[in-house]
């Protein structure tokens, strides 16, 4: 690192958080965060250190119209079906060009029965692939693609990642069976490096997705994910 | 003050757990979300750009960038409010580029001399709790407002008509009737005061440059 940067970066980043950054050099800053995790890492620094004064600013109420435009433009139904609005609804869509990888599933679902010490089930296991979300490469997990295979009995899950991911030590990965709606439901750490053998009683009533978030060691302290949610994959209905 | 402290990282926790499930799709949560946040967001807007019309559909831009942006938000890395707010005040700021071609935004307000800079000063995080346990922040807003106190005079209006109005140097300086010169130093020492009195408090990090 250049020692004499890092002040007017550091600077830079103050300004920018404060507002007193404006104008082009906004610009130019603002363009160079993406590519640049010291930067950002400053500027998280500045906005911990004064976003908080603005908790004296009193609430003002919105008027209705501002949460009626928002699902508009965020739900409508009258949107095309292949129109998505943003991030989160392109991730359950991210399981189709997996689908189309059959022989990497088939591939995986061997290695994986291999390893599977529940007893096979009459019916085939159902597998999802959990792809990398936008998160992911935040937080230098952009390979972070799993395949979970669930007994057909919901009874058991076996999640491997497909290939082993560097993990910071203070750092752990939870995984979460997603209802439609309400509350994730947290099935426990998994292992960056290897396969993680999950054993319940229904991991597949009530689940449309299973999820991997970024926890603190020792998993997320609230029961509910607390971290970035790096890889998720669609149950098929 | 325990109590306070706790029942603040509670609801800090039950903001993360909303935005966590905002990030895989949940509409109920978001719009949990926007209920419990969307006053304040507009509240820190409207201070910034004045125009109500404008606000609230920067409000709205906000929430749909929110929808997008939940997936990146790290609990263990920032605190919810500061993320949904650092998001606000900066679309608030940028639109303000417009502004410039407008002189009419400027009203009269308290200049250094007239005494009655308490105004800009009042507005400022006190030791009341209330609004700031709501938001989950109440130990960091309590830090930052006994840290501002202890800057200069000049120092605490400068940087309060930047962060809470969002002017920039030459605004501040034309309100103030102070060179420009003047009033960056003003800003400038008084971010590094106050954030190594945040350090000091334990507050934030200190950062081994």
């Amino acid at each position: 690192m250049d020692y004499s940067r890092a002040p007017l970066a550091d600077r830079l980043a103050a300004e920018f958080v404060l507002g007193t950054l404006r104008g082009p050099a906004r610009r130019r800053f603002d363009n160079l965060l993406p590519a640049h995790p010291a930067l950002r890492a400053a500027v998280a620094r500045w906005q911990d250190a004064l976003v908080p004064l603005a908790a004296s600013v009193k609430p003002v109420t919105p008027s209705p119209r501002v949460w009626k435009g928002i699902e508009e433009r965020l739900f409508a139904e009258r949107r095309a079906a292949n129109e998505t609005p943003s991030a989160p609804q392109r991730w359950w869509q991210t399981v189709l060009p997996w689908r189309a990888a059959t022989g990497f599933a088939t591939a995986a679902a061997l290695a994986l029965g291999v390893a599977l010490t529940i007893p096979k089930p009459a019916q085939p296991p159902v597998l999802v692939v959990l792809a990398p979300s936008d998160a992911a490469a935040s937080v230098a997990l952009q390979n972070a693609k799993f395949v979970a295979s669930v007994s057909a009995d919901g009874r058991g899950l076996v999640l491997r990642p497909v290939d082993a991911l560097a993990m910071d030590p203070q750092r752990a990965l939870e995984l979460w069976a997603v209802p439609g709606q309400g509350a994730p439901r947290s099935l426990g750490l998994v292992a960056a490096d290897g396969a993680t053998k999950v054993i319940r009683t229904e991991l597949l009533r009530n689940t449309a997705a299973f999820a991997v978030s970024l926890e603190p060691a020792g998993g997320s302290p609230t029961g509910a994910p607390t971290g970035p949610i790096i890889s998720v994959g669609k149950l098929d209905t | 003050m325990a109590t306070s402290a706790s029942s603040s990282a509670q609801r800090a926790d039950a903001l993360g757990a909303l935005l966590a499930r905002v990030s895989l799709g949940d509409r109920a949560a978001f719009a949990t979300l926007y209920q419990q946040t969307a006053a304040h967001l507009l509240g820190v807007i409207l201070r910034i750009n004045t125009d109500r019309g404008q606000a609230e559909d920067l409000l709205q831009e906000i929430f749909v960038k929110i929808w997008g942006a939940a997936g990146s938000f790290d609990a263990q890395r920032a605190q919810p409010m500061t993320w949904l707010t650092s998001i606000a005040r900066h679309r608030a700021i940028d639109s303000l580029r417009r502004r410039q071609t407008e002189p009419q935004w400027v009203t009269a307000r308290a200049s250094l001399d007239d005494g009655e800079d308490d105004d800009v000063l009042d507005q400022m995080p006190s030791e009341a709790a209330g609004p700031m346990e709501l938001l989950g922040q109440a130990v960091q807003a309590r830090a930052v407002g006994v840290c501002m106190k202890g800057l200069s005079g000049e120092q605490q209006q400068t940087l309060a008509l930047a962060f809470y109005q969002g002017l920039s140097h030459s605004e501040v300086a034309d309100q103030l009737r102070q060179p420009l010169g003047t009033v960056k130093s003003w800003v400038r020492r008084g971010l590094l005061s106050l954030r190594a009195c945040l350090e000091r408090a334990g507050a934030i990090d200190a950062v081994g440059v």
